[in-house]
């Protein structure tokens, strides 16, 4: 400040000092939101006034860079993929509808034994409406049923359907599946539906090349599934009877309540007659024991905080699996029995032993607009492994960019500690088109 | 018959709000310049249209979203039901939410997953699902008292207007209090500001675009002004009204999957 030589400088003010002083005279306050108001209208002014269409096709392709540090030799491996997904939704008329939704994931190394390409048609259907309430699908359809996050015991349809896992996050498992072929029909009504589906056998082993449809992997027996609804007060329970070839018939269950406004409780179980998974996984080391009731069950909370933070829990119960004892000898006998038993719950989708819990976190808008942070973890409470996984996603326009973290702990054969990679780490880029 | 008093309803509400103003031995009440205001933001009967989101922030746009919305009134309770779809952004595109009382759904096409959602889980950035969503003020909110005095609308036109005082009288309600301004002559709602429980103001709304829809003037736009902070801005635009049936078999988790716009 320049000395103006009269005697005492003048008060110096800041400019955010004077601010404050004009904030607190009387009247300030209303003035000045009044202004941010009028400056808000005027803004709203220049909106964009053309509308969006509706399209039929949804359409990206993704590109992902990483590397995982490897348990065994410890070396860390790189990796690098491509990916190309597509949905298409046409009206063929007022009625019929037909559905195709398919990916092509690039890889290095390969991503599934020897294959460095794997298409998985998730769908391709045919939709119709026989009468304004009466449904009718044929074709390849993913059918998901499940109220849960982290594990769907009512997810009959999961077996066989994850051709590439190019992330661990429940969210990429249920969308890059394959679907099965079957004929499907609704009936609806107020506050109510009935389904009624017949999945046939088409074949009865799994192809493993890359670019084949795979039937063998999702429609290698007769299944059947119905499925009711009906909101009854608050509640809209689900009960489920499904029946696969040569098994016994299995009950599922779904339910979810409003605890608070900010509170959401589900519960999720299927239950019957089954051989264990041992038994079912190697017949010949383990007998049928096909009398044995089984419960699955997934039980959780999700709550939400008022800056849009969502948070799950839950307890994950598999009847089915193994229980300490019997895990602890599987892990203490022959590797390739242990290993055989590994690929069929990794291809059931099912969890190897009987406990776990779930940790499950989503902050939208994290910090930053359009910033998405998740974050999941499970404890195996069995064995006490443990699998921990971090993504940052920002989306601006037409891109997403994501980078991933994941890690795997516990003893060698432990549930998470006996998968290849300790830890890693992917970025990747998605451009929507 | 009864479609053409349907379709009259908002206009005999409005003109018989505006009777009673001139009559001041029959002044309305504040719940019932409020249900007028109500008709003529919403058809009292099943409607589509197309919400367009423009979100701004510090003066930018940061945000863009077009939402296909489908309502209902509940035939018992009067409150709307909704069925939302995402038409833009591309990664959101078909994904579809149920507003149906507390009762909220969301479904993606690409995981088949429907999920239970609570009221606390917001729709889109700034916009509440109530905002988002048709919604008859007159059903969650208790008009407490009118008072009479001038405001400034959304077009900056000084309007003389009731400054309605609404107190959440349902548990489906999505705010504490609101305040409401409502034009005289014609029961126009022209701005809103809602509270939450501790008394901080969440939101400024400004009803604004006046257009003749289904036969009555409508307003066709509404702007968003963050209550923290004023220079966080959402506008909504109207467009695409359509007279349609909404049948009540879709207002259900199991159609989700199942739902194809016509």
């Amino acid at each position: 400040m320049k000395n103006t030589g009269s005697g005492s400088p003048p008060p110096q003010t800041s400019l955010p000092a004077l601010g404050l002083i004009i904030a607190l005279l009387p009247g300030a306050g209303p003035v000045a939101a009044q202004d941010a108001e009028l400056d808000a209208l005027q803004l709203a002014d220049t909106a964009p006034t053309e509308v969006q269409a509706p399209s039929d096709w949804r359409r990206f392709v993704e590109a992902g860079l990483g590397a995982s540090h490897l348990r065994s030799s410890g070396d860390t491996r790189s990796t690098r993929r491509l990916s190309l997904d597509i949905q298409y939704d046409h009206a063929l008329n007022h009625d019929w509808r037909v559905l195709v939704a398919d990916r092509l994931d690039l890889g290095q190394p390969a991503l599934r034994g020897r294959e460095h390409a794997i298409n998985t048609l998730k769908e391709a259907y045919l939709s119709g409406r026989l009468q304004p309430d009466t449904l009718v699908d044929l074709g390849r359809i993913n059918v998901r049923n499940g109220v849960a996050l982290g594990y769907n015991p009512t997810d009959y349809f999961r077996a066989g359907a994850v051709r590439a896992a190019v992330s661990i996050s429940p969210a990429s498992l249920k969308e890059n599946r394959q679907g099965s072929v079957m004929l499907r029909g609704q009936q609806l009504w107020a506050g109510g539906a009935l389904s009624a589906l017949f999945s046939p056998g088409l074949a009865r082993q799994a192809e493993p090349e890359g670019l084949n449809p795979d039937l063998g992997a999702t429609n290698r027996q007769h299944r059947g599934l119905l499925a009711l609804s009906q909101k009854v007060g608050g509640f809209t329970p689900q009960l489920l009877v499904y029946q696969e070839e040569s098994l016994p018939t299995q009950f599922g269950f779904n339910l979810t309540g409003l605890v608070t406004d900010a509170t959401v409780a589900y519960l999720e179980s299927s239950a019957g007659r089954s051989p264990s998974q041992l038994s079912q996984s190697l017949p010949a080391f383990a007998p049928c024991r096909c009398s044995a009731w089984h419960n699955r069950l997934s039980a959780g909370l999700t709550h939400t905080t008022a800056h849009k933070l969502s948070l799950s829990a839950e307890y994950h119960h598999n009847g089915g699996g193994l229980d300490a004892d019997d895990w602890r000898q599987l892990r203490q006998g022959p590797p390739a029995v242990y290993a055989a038993y590994r690929q069929w719950a990794a291809t059931a989708q099912e969890m190897p032993t009987r406990r776990a819990v779930f940790l499950h976190g989503v902050w939208q808008d994290a910090l930053i607009p359009r910033l998405d942070l998740s974050a999941m973890h499970t404890l195996d409470l069995t064995d006490r492994s443990q699998r921990s996984w971090l993504e940052a996603r920002y989306h601006q326009g037409s891109v997403d960019y994501a980078v991933q973290w994941q890690a795997h702990s516990g003893r060698p054969t432990s549930v998470f500690g006996a998968l290849p990679d300790k830890h890693g780490w992917q970025l990747s880029l998605r451009y929507y088109f | 018959m009864k479609t053409l008093r349907r379709l009259l309803a908002p206009v005999l509400a409005c003109a018989s709000l505006t009777l009673a103003t001139h009559d001041t031995r029959a002044a309305p009440s504040p719940q019932e310049i409020l249900v007028a205001s109500d008709a003529v933001r919403n058809p009292d009967f099943p409607f589509g249209l197309t919400n367009t989101l423009t979100e701004y922030r510090q003066g930018k746009q940061t945000d863009s979203s077009t939402l296909a919305i489908y309502s209902r009134a509940d035939p018992n309770g009067g409150q709307f039901r909704s069925l939302v779809r995402y038409v833009a952004p591309a990664r959101d595109a078909s994904k579809l939410i149920l507003f149906n009382g507390k009762d909220l759904w969301f479904y993606d096409p690409a995981s088949k997953a429907s999920i239970r959602l609570s009221p606390q889980q917001r729709l889109l950035g700034q916009a509440s699902n109530g905002d988002v969503v048709t919604v008859n003020l007159a059903r969650d909110y208790q008009a407490t008292s009118a008072v009479e005095e001038d405001t400034q609308d959304g077009d900056r036109q000084t309007r003389r207007s009731h400054r309605l005082n609404l107190a959440a009288s349902t548990p489906d309600a999505t705010y504490a209090r609101i305040d409401m301004w409502v034009d005289v002559a014609t029961a126009r709602p022209l701005k809103a500001r809602f509270y939450a429980d501790s008394g901080k103001l969440l939101k400024t709304a400004y009803y604004r675009r006046y257009q003749s829809v289904f036969g009555i003037q409508r307003p066709t736009e509404t702007v968003i002004i963050d209550g923290l902070e004023p220079d966080w801005v959402t506008v909504m635009r109207y467009t695409d009204w359509v007279k349609r049936e909404v049948p009540e078999t879709w207002l259900q988790r199991d159609y989700l999957p199942r739902f194809r716009p016509e």
